[in-house]
């Protein structure tokens, strides 16, 4: 069986250079145990990456370093030109970077819509005492707020009818998609995805690879996702980064990847042989 | 006889034991006692404490409770008719009532005073109804079989008349409870007539409760009831005549509001003096609690560091004396005094909330309740005296003075201040939840790392909550020096932070209407029942137990709450299709085939 062809590259060519995130030796040990080591990797502007591995790679870990949930024990991330290791999540928020979650993280029992305006956050300017008295800023910010929210919801593919339930009353796949647009609230450039595919029917998956396909397409974003389900990597990814105990194993072009040594004999190899 | 109905037996008789277990119990510590002359119906010859007091009413509720649960268990399983659920209920009540019988006859036969003290002779002849235990513990069993039974049949009926009918017992309930205050009320409106037809001075009439009753039916299925005419008329209005008659409603409500003073007795608006304070607490604490999801059990702090502010900033210093005269004799009016004291409240939910930010739950909780004490240990001690009159406190504080109206001297006035600055607290926290704020707040609640992750300042957010939360606290606190004219430490127990967290929970968690609703029955309703005395902490208790079981989501819930906890069937139901999903497993094996 072959794989879907690459269906972006060509479209949009990333301009070389212009590099969004810059990983450079990035260690992170938890006492004793080494969870990535010694990584390095760029990411070119409006390209989609995928990274993958088997699991207890450090691929998550990985993805928690960059967005500031965990401090690196070594290494440096520069995040569009701006040193960013170290910084609290909600400062990289605000540079342009949003993330989405391998288990499912929504604010449960905030509405839809709510989930979506939380993403706005860092966009918008109201403090308390403005919001005490109503301001007409105040006013002009929520409309404008609830209007880009429910576009962000037609974007990826949720009823607006879902907007006042809960988000936890909302089906699987759309739960995935809501955490996408409480992602693309806060007008990122970078979005990282964690696995974005997990449990989802092929229908649903292919929704959410025409999804992330029109991400970079239309809102020109950088994307970068772990996921296992190899058909999406291959048919969606301009570049593959390959994690393997913790260690960067490889990296390149899905052509690359699928013939590197390597990659075929501690990753893909142990499941040819068992197959 | 089959299984089913040997199980729905035995299970009707386990809830009569435990009926029977529930009356003993409130025999025992004196609460049937404490209220058995405290009538609900008037007698029809005006004799004797009543036809029936409150005492019997409490009796009664186990086995009307019981009535109530088996009759609905049988008719969820469908095993049986109408009748034989009355039936089953009404073997549960005479199960209770003969429990409580037997129970009856000890006391009458062995002296038990010496560790149960309530359970007097006195107490034995009116359970027995006056008359020998055996015939009184035999009228005993027939009596619970009969309530539930009663309570059975009003379960088998159908939603909207059981509401009706339920509430028609609660309302006569409760205006019959609340006679010390409405009858003067009535005799002020010159409805002198009213007032002597529904109430003896010993209970509220027969014919008026039947009354009250009836017009309550009626009321309830008039509005409710698809058929009824006037419910047709009123899905006939239009929406926009709708809104005018809710502000016109509303209007009305404010009035009403406004006009307690001049109808009620000086006692009502004290007690309402102390709901609006307790309203403000519970306004506070809900920002930081049912907002922010910060578990505050200080809370009190709060509240003393507002009335000490004040005292010490207003306080005439010839009353004082002493070192304090020199460094605080302010002698500061009241609004000069208020930015201060909120600032200085804001700062000391600033310095709390500091060293707190890393905790979560029960650990904040923990450390919280901590501050708390610190707060009410500081205010009373020696080091302090100087400053705020140690176990003495502030006195000399003085009156309000309301510009253009003048000073306010009676402790019962100060209801308009206290309306007004509640009013002014629920304007607060009714802009702030619905806003840039109030969601940032909110989404900590639910899962704060990844609200760090989606762009809230949790540090900033955390200290803003306790901040804002500690200002309304401090507004409550001013208000409590002015109005009781002193400040001692002993008003800054733990029990003050217990009751306004107990309001929140009663009210429900996050809502304003019920913040409002928990605060008149906690602090109001007590008030109003003076025999309750040394039992409230126990019906408290007994509350918030009833509450966590039958509606853990309060009385008036936010939407947000009630689903949460109505709906886990629901949630299950995801969880389960999650997890049968087969691509689930990872990773896949498509690529390998290249």
């Amino acid at each position: 069986m072959s794989h879907a062809p690459a269906q972006e590259s060509g479209t949009v060519a990333p301009r070389t250079g212009d590099l969004v995130l810059e990983v450079t030796a990035l260690t992170k040990r938890f006492e004793g145990l080494v969870a990535n080591h010694d990584i390095n990797f760029t990411i070119p502007r409006r390209s989609i990456v995928s990274v993958i591995g088997p699991n207890g790679a450090g691929k998550t870990t990985l993805f928690n370093q960059i967005t500031g949930f965990i401090e690196p024990t070594s290494g440096t991330i520069v995040f569009d030109g701006i040193d960013v290791s170290g910084l609290p999540p909600h400062k990289i928020v605000e540079l342009g970077m949003a993330r989405t979650y391998q288990n499912i993280r929504l604010f449960h029992n905030m509405t839809t819509l709510a989930n979506v305006l939380v993403g706005h956050h860092v966009r918008m300017s109201a403090q308390w005492w403005q919001i005490l008295f109503n301001t007409p800023s105040v006013q002009r910010e929520e409309e404008h707020t609830d209007a880009f929210a429910y576009e962000l919801l037609d974007l990826v593919g949720l009823s607006r009818r879902y907007a006042d339930d809960l988000a936890k009353n909302l089906p699987y796949g759309d739960q995935r998609r809501l955490e996408i647009a409480r992602a693309l609230a806060s007008r990122p450039k970078l979005l990282l995805l964690d696995e974005p595919t997990a449990g989802m029917n092929p229908a649903e998956t292919r929704q959410m690879t025409d999804l992330i396909a029109r991400l970079r397409r239309e809102l020109g974003l950088t994307v970068v996702l772990i996921e296992h389900d190899m058909k999406v990597v291959m048919g969606i990814s301009e570049r593959i980064t390959v994690l393997d105990y913790g260690e960067l194993l490889a990296e390149g072009t899905p052509e690359e990847i699928r013939t590197n040594p390597s990659v075929i004999e501690a990753y893909l190899g142990k499941q040819a042989t068992s197959a | 006889m089959d299984a089913t109905m040997q199980s729905t037996y035995r299970r009707a008789i386990n809830a009569g034991l435990i009926a029977g277990v529930a009356m003993i119990y409130l025999a025992s510590v004196g609460l049937v006692g404490a209220f058995a002359e405290r009538p609900i119906i008037a007698s029809i010859g005006g004799e004797g404490p009543g036809l029936i007091t409150l005492g019997r009413v409490m009796l009664a509720t186990p086995a009307f409770l019981i009535g109530l649960i088996v009759a609905g268990r049988i008719r969820g399983t469908g095993t049986g008719t109408g009748a034989s659920a009355a039936a089953v209920a009404a073997l549960s009540g005479a199960v209770a009532g003969l429990l409580f019988g037997v129970f009856l006859l000890l006391i009458a036969a062995v002296d038990v005073r010496g560790v149960f003290l309530p359970l007097t002779p006195a107490l034995v002849e009116t359970l027995a109804f006056g008359q020998e235990p055996i015939v009184g513990a035999i009228i005993n069993v027939l009596l619970a079989g009969a309530v539930a039974a009663l309570a059975a049949l009003i379960r088998l009926l159908d939603g909207r008349d059981r509401a009706a009918v339920l509430a028609a017992i609660g309302i006569v309930l409760l205006v019959a409870m609340l006679e010390p205050i409405i009858r003067p009320i009535l005799g002020r409106v010159e409805l002198d007539a009213v007032r002597d037809f529904m109430f003896t001075g010993g209970g509220l009439t027969l014919p008026a409760a039947a009354l009250l009753a009836g017009l309550v039916i009626a009321y309830t299925w008039s509005t409710r009831h698809p058929s009824s005419p006037v419910r047709r008329q009123l899905d006939a209005v239009s929406d926009e005549r709708r809104r005018q008659l809710q502000i016109g409603a509303a209007i009305i409500g404010v009035l009403i509001v406004l006009a307690v003073p001049f109808v009620a007795t000086g006692f009502v608006s004290l007690v309402l003096f102390n709901v609006g304070l307790y309203l403000m607490l519970a306004l506070g604490l809900n920002i930081v609690v049912g907002y922010a999801g910060l578990l505050d059990l200080g809370y009190v702090a709060f509240f003393a560091v507002g009335a000490y502010a004040m005292g010490v900033l207003t306080s005439s210093a010839s009353s004082m004396g002493g070192p304090m005269s020199a460094l605080f004799g302010a002698e500061w009016g009241f609004w000069l005094a208020l930015p201060v004291v909120l600032i200085i409240a804001a700062i000391v939910g600033l310095l709390i909330g500091a060293p707190v930010l890393r905790l979560r739950g029960d650990y904040l909780a923990i450390v919280t309740l901590g501050f708390g004490e610190i707060a009410r240990v500081l205010v009373g001690s020696e080091a302090l005296r100087p400053a705020l009159g140690g176990p003495n406190g502030v006195v000399g504080v003085p009156n309000l003075t309301i510009p253009g109206f003048g000073e306010l001297t009676s402790p019962g006035e100060y209801y308009y201040p206290v309306v007004a600055f509640a009013a002014f607290a629920a304007y607060m926290a009714w802009r702030l939840s619905n806003s840039r704020t109030g969601r940032a707040w909110m989404a900590m609640r639910e899962d704060e790392t990844v609200a760090q992750a989606t762009g809230v300042n949790t540090t900033n957010y955390k200290l803003l909550a306790f901040a804002l939360g500690g200002t309304l606290g401090g507004l409550a606190g001013a208000l409590f020096a002015v109005q009781l004219r002193t400040v001692f430490p002993g008003s800054f127990l733990l029990i003050v932070s217990i009751t306004v967290l107990a309001i929140i929970i009663l009210g429900g968690m996050g809502t304003i209407r019920g913040v409002i609703a928990g605060a008149l029955i906690l602090v109001g309703l007590p008030e109003a029942l003076r025999e309750f005395g040394e039992y409230r902490f126990l019906v408290y208790g007994a509350a918030l137990v009833a509450m966590m079981v039958l509606r853990p989501e309060g009385l008036f819930p936010s939407k947000t709450r009630r689903a949460e906890l109505h709906e886990e069937s629901d949630e299950d139901k995801q969880l389960g299709e999650s997890f049968q999903d087969p691509d689930r497993a990872a990773p896949t094996a498509t690529g390998a085939n290249a």
